[in-house]
Parts: C-alpha cells; structure tokens; sequence
C-alpha cells in the first residue's frame, strides 16, 4: 500500500512537471545539465544494476539454428521469471572441451557446458570442476550406458544418446529383390548389388576421425568383440576377440568396393550428403539422416528404412553409441546454475528435443511417453522409427558399445584408446594398404597398450 | 655501433628496446610455458601437474612414432622448400622480362598467397574429391582411373606438398624478382661481351648476386614449412595411417587430443630444438653476410 501511495505522488509530480513543460522553455544550458546529470546518473548507477544481475555462461555445442534458439527463448524466459541472465555461447561439439578448458584456465570459467565425451567428464570431474547433479538425475529413470557415474556420482545430465544404426534404400531393396542383411555376407552383397552407373552400396567413413569411429564399428560391436576386460585390461587381441577383428578387417575390405572413393576424408556431413543425394544405398547414422531428408530429399523419406548393424553369424546387432549432455561447473555461480538446470530440464527439455526431433534420442526414459515430446510432427510421423530407437534400451539383445565406453565404468583410458585412432589405422592398413588383418590386429593393439 | 648520441637517438634506443622487450616477451613465455610443461604429466591444462622430470623427453625419444613424424617432417619440408625455390626462380625470371601484360600476370602470380589456408584446403579438397572431383574425373579420362587422392600414403604426401608449393610459391617468386631487378643490368652486358650464354649468365651473375636473398629464403621457409600445420592438418589430419603426421600434427595429436600435455610439450620442444640445432647448422655453413663484411 505505501508503494502505490508513493507511485500516486510521483505520478501526480510527473504529471505537474509535464504541465510545465507546455509552457516552460527549457534553454541549451538547462538542457546540456540535465543531459550531463542524466548520464553521471547513468554512469554511477549502471555498474550496480549490472552487479545487482546475476549471470549465468552456458556452452553450447548444439550449434543448429533450431537447437540455439531453443536455448536462446528458454534463456530468455528464465531471465523474465528469475531476473538471472543466461549467456548462450555456441561452438562446434569438437571444440567444447577445450573451450571449457581453456575458460577454467583462463580464470573466467563458463558455469555449465555441453560434453560430448565420457573421458573429458571423468577429466573435469577428476579435477574437482564438476558439481555433482545427483539431485537432479535421480528425479527420472534413465536408460543404459548413459549416466557414467563417477565414485557414486552423476556428474552430468544427458539429453541425447546419438546411436549410430544403418538406413537403407527400400525401393532399391525392392527393384533387386534383396532382403535386410541379417549377417555380414549378406551386407557385403547387398552393397555390391546396389553399386554401379555411379551410385555406390554403402558410405563408411575410414579416416582418423571420430566420425569412422562412430559409424563404421558397429559391425565388429555386434559380433562380440570387446577392446578391454572388468579390469580395463586389453583383450582385443586375446584369443576370443582377434579372431573377431580380423573376420571384421577382413568384411570391411570385401564391403570397400562398394563405398565411393575419399572415404578416409568423410565426415558426418558426407555422409549426409550421399545419401540425400542417391549417391549410396546405405548409410550409417542417428536420427538426424531422417531430419534432413525430409528436408532436403524429401521424396526419399518414404524409400528408406533402418537396421541395426548385423553380425557375421545373424545371431547379434548392434549400435554404435554415442551421447550429449550437460555439466555444471563448480563456479561461484553454482548454485544459480543448478536452480537453472532444475528449471530448465523439467520445463525446456522437450522444447530443446524438439530442436533435433529424431536425432535427439531422448536418454530419459519418460519423454518416450510424454505426449509433449510425441506431439512433435516428426516424431508422431516416424512413429516406427522413433519405437526402432527405443528398442536398443528396451531390448536385452541389442549391444550398445562405443571404444571410449569399453571397460566397466568411466575412465580416461578407453578414452585415450579412441583418441589414438587405433581401430581405423588396422582399417586403413587392410582395406587400402593390403595388410594381412592378423597384422593389422597386432598393430592395433600394440598401439592400444601404448597408452594403458 | 656509433651509440645514441642526439635526443632523436635515444628517443630511437628507447623505442627499440620495448619493442625488444615485447617480442622477447611473446617469443620467451610461451617457450618456457612449453619447456615448463614438458618436465610435467597431466592429462590436460586443468588438470593436476605431476612432476616427472625428463620422463616425457625419455618416453618420446624412445617411441618410434617420434621419429617417423620427425621423418615425415624432414620429407615435407625439404621437398616443399625445394620446390617453391626452384620454382619461385623460374617464375622470377619469366617475370622479370618485359612482354604485354606483365601488371596482370605479376598480379595473378601473387593470388595464391593471398588466399587463406582454409580456402586453399577446402579447394584441393573439393577438386580431388574421389566422386565429383575435378582432377579425379580428369585422370579417370586420362585412363588412370579414380586415384585414392588420400587413401594412399605417398599420394597423400603428394597433394600436401604440392598444395602447400602451390600457396607459397608466389613469396619466393615475388622475393627473388625484387633481388633480380637490384642486379645492374651492365653486369649482363659485360658477360654477353665476354662471349656468356644464357645459362652462363644464369650461374655467375644472377646467381651470385641473388645469393643473399636466396639463403634468407630457404632459411625463412626451413622455419615455416617445418613448424607448418594448418595446410596438413586441414588436408589429411596427419592420415592415412599417420603418413602425413610431422611433428606439430604429433605435439597437437598429443596435447589436446590423446591427454598427454606434458608429452605434447615435449615432442614441441624437441622440435624447437631440432629446428635451432638446424638453423645453427645452416648459419655455420651459410653465414648470412652483413654489409661491413660483403664491403
């Protein structure tokens, strides 16, 4: 009530004074002091109401248009409700670790960043720059492989698991009479099949990169293989596993001349690109072929369809794993990050889903049920791709495996073992250098051990 | 060294020793900052430093793949200063004679090294692209069929150097076509008096006179194209099965890529190290003459 007393006087004040105005004529002098009172004002008072706001830095590595802004509105609203401003900084996924990095060592670290690799949570956490989100995550159940807790402690929030799977031409299928392959024989002839007059079977990317890595084991995963044991030692080259790889080597070579040339310098977005294009009949990825085919390629949505990377045995399948998510740095706004991140994952996540419907794989088991998240055209569309998706967590035969995930929990060394490019090295030296797979495989794991 | 006497002379020394200080400054800190980082092992820059003395040098020194970049290192870099030397004078001489659009030609020699790297990498990219590549179809209409422009090790290491000869070529060229038209022409006239072909000319007067520049040249391109990595990295990453990987492609593969500060630290120092013992070598068997001297 003294408030609205208080707003009545100086409306009534504000009133006389603009009464004034019509007939008082105010001089330059009066004018060039009100201007200088009106700016030392200005000058005195901003710099407290800018301490008085609170401001939160955000990394983002989700650098789409639709993914920023959905980051950008929810900003934007927690800063009406809350008065706390969020900055949205964006980069590419390959450069948000050592962007975080560097604003830790810089001494102006951002307070929550996006990590795309288990290893740099384990560094970041190791260092005690992480603020556990225990409180968080337990509010919701998660599917496999994609909290990694560390000592007992969830130190980050997933919002994507970015599987890797394999999509094919239906129609292509159709014209040569040819069945989803259910073994490796049997991918391998329908690649060459399907290549000739230019079009080409299938794209796998074979360079050192993490994007060979992500779409080109997922065959070797469904056959068994494993890189390290419950004590993270190598058993890539014992006797169960070598022979595995070496029949693996030994596949992608048959399965190469069926792939169009560069594919040691092919990337996410070559391989996007083929496929839109017509150029492949298969190709591996997440959710995110889909997306942009509707996009791009529109009349090619109905002639795809998706499986799962075979075995050689047409017993196992797999898929490559992958994962995003959120980490909230111990800064001094801590406290305020984690009120955002509790707001924001109950009333923005789906929003943020939606900004890469399909290829955003929700890790929450819940969305999968929110009407909310399945109100999304897209994903009310591809019901059968979305039920395909939620398949690898829900079923006991799918194996999800990923070489910076091997071992029994998180650790730096499964993920300095990817870093090494080991695996697409043996790939390079047996599909284009000629090198007898058994070799290949003792190069491997020889290069593995150099950094266990 | 006659000293600072006037006010404008000290005013001189003055503004030279800051500007000493300066670049002394950025060249000394992050060279300790390495030398520092290397006596350490950490997983990365926030991480907790260990301190293992010269284990890291120890550890480097004994890994093979150490010395197959230094190697690849060795093979770029000498190839790559060769060429865009030989090249660089043949251009110059073309361009030193006078013919009808000389301005344009100067101009459109100069145009490679205008272009950012990025641009460059992305254009050798886009031409030896295994599909739709220009030069990939034109040697499948050769009969050569479609090569593996980045599959194949020695191809690789082929359309590195000649990408990287193609962009800095046209430093040296327009380096030695200043130092080609400081040669009087009367020292041409005495030699064609004296009954001196072309090639006679070449070899005692314009090589001679072109000396000095000529060993500024290859020392400034040593130093360049050893620590160069933005054209490799930008074309190969290093690959395939790491025939393009040199030492700086190794020190970032290790530093920020594979959790090894202290080891990506060392193999930069080694490298430093080896491009000092290098250049010392050089400056011992190619002194660069001062004016008092060549007077």
């Amino acid at each position: 009530m003294e408030n609205h007393k208080e707003l009545d006087v100086l409306t009534m004040q504000a009133n006389e004074a603009n009464q004034d105005k019509k007939i008082q004529k105010f001089g330059r002098r009066e004018i060039l002091k009100s201007a200088i009172a009106g700016a030392a004002l200005f000058a005195g008072g901003a710099p407290a109401v800018h301490a008085q706001q609170k401001t939160i830095r955000f990394l983002n590595a989700e650098p789409s248009r639709d993914s920023v802004k959905a980051l950008r509105v929810a900003a934007a609203e927690y800063e009406r409700i809350s008065k706390v401003k969020v900055i949205i900084d964006t980069v590419i996924p390959d450069d948000a670790y050592n962007k975080l990095q560097a604003s830790i060592a810089a001494g102006t670290p951002y307070d929550i960043g996006t990590l795309a690799f288990a290893g740099h949570v384990f560094i970041l956490a190791d260092a005690g720059k992480l603020v556990p989100l225990n409180k968080l995550v337990s509010k919701h159940k998660w599917g496999p492989r994609i909290l990694f807790p560390i000592n007992g402690q969830n130190y980050w929030y997933p919002y994507d698991y970015n599987f890797c799977w394999m999509y094919y031409r239906k129609d292509l299928y159709e014209q040569k009479g040819l069945k989803v392959p259910t073994t490796w024989e049997q991918m391998a002839e329908n690649a060459k099949a399907l290549t000739g007059d230019g079009k080409f079977g299938v794209a796998q990317p074979l360079g050192n990169n993490a994007a060979a890595q992500w779409m080109s084991l997922g065959y070797m995963w469904a056959d068994g293989v494993k890189l390290l044991d419950d004590n993270f030692s190598l058993v890539v080259d014992n006797p169960t596993n070598k022979p595995k790889v070496m029949a693996y080597l030994d596949f992608m070579k048959k399965l190469s001349p069926s792939m169009p040339q560069g594919m040691t310098q092919a990337l996410f977005g070559t391989v996007l690109s083929q496929y839109s294009s017509g150029q492949v009949a298969h190709a591996p990825y997440a959710g995110r072929l889909m997306e942009v085919i509707e996009d791009k390629a529109p009349d090619l949505v109905a002639k795809t369809g998706f499986f799962m990377y075979p075995d050689s045995a047409g017993k196992g399948q797999a898929v490559n794993h992958g994962y995003d998510g959120w980490v909230v740095l111990n800064t001094p706004m801590k406290d305020e990050s984690l009120k955002f991140m509790e707001w924001f994952t109950e009333n923005q996540y789906i929003n943020f889903l939606h900004s890469a419907p399909l290829h955003f794989q929700p890790p929450r088991l819940d969305v999968y049920d929110d009407a909310r998240w399945r109100a999304h055209p897209l994903v009310e569309k591809h019901a059968n791709l979305v039920e395909f998706m939620k398949s690898f967590l829900t079923r006991k035969d799918v194996i999800i495996r990923s070489v910076d995930t091997e071992g029994p929990r998180v650790d730096l060394r499964p993920a300095k073992m990817f870093e090494t490019f080991a695996i697409t090295e043996a790939l390079q030296n047996v599909v284009y250098n000629g090198m007898p797979s058994s070799e290949a495989a003792d190069i491997m794991a020889k290069k593995y051990r150099t950094v266990l | 060294m006659q000293g600072f006497r006037t006010r404008s002379d000290k005013a001189l020394k003055w503004a030279f020793i800051a500007s000493l200080s300066i670049i002394l400054l950025l060249i000394l800190v992050p060279v300790f900052h390495a030398i520092q980082l290397s006596l350490f092992q950490s997983e990365s820059f926030i991480s907790n430093k260990n301190w293992v003395g010269l284990a890291n040098y120890i550890r480097i020194l004994n890994d093979v793949v150490f010395w197959r970049s230094l190697w690849v290192g060795l093979v770029f870099g000498l190839l790559t200063i060769g060429l865009q030397v030989f090249l660089g004078i043949i251009f110059a001489l073309f361009l030193d004679r006078s013919f009808p659009g000389l301005p344009i030609i100067r101009g459109i020699v100069i145009l490679p090294y205008l272009l950012p790297t990025v641009v460059v990498a992305l254009a050798f990219q886009w031409m030896l692209d295994g599909t739709l590549g220009l030069l990939t179809i034109w040697a499948e209409q050769l009969g050569f069929g479609r090569p593996s422009w980045f599959e194949n090790s020695y191809l690789a290491m082929t359309v590195v150097i000649i990408s990287s000869v193609w962009t800095w070529t046209p430093f040296v060229t327009v380096s030695f076509l200043a130092a080609l038209q400081t040669i009087p022409k009367s020292l041409y006239e005495s030699a064609k008096v004296d009954g001196a072909g072309l090639w006679s000319q070449f070899w005692h007067v314009t090589i001679p006179m072109i000396l000095p520049m000529l060993m500024v040249i290859i020392l400034l391109r040593s130093i360049w194209m050893f620590n160069k990595f933005d054209i490799v990295w930008l074309l190969t990453k290093g690959g395939p099965s790491s025939a393009t990987e040199h030492l700086p492609i190794l020190a970032y593969r290790r530093a920020f890529l594979q959790y090894d500060v202290g080891g990506g630290a060392a193999v930069a120092t080694l490298s430093f190290l080896i491009l000092s013992v290098l250049i010392l070598i050089y400056f011992y068997y190619f002194p660069l003459e001062d004016k008092e001297s060549s007077n």
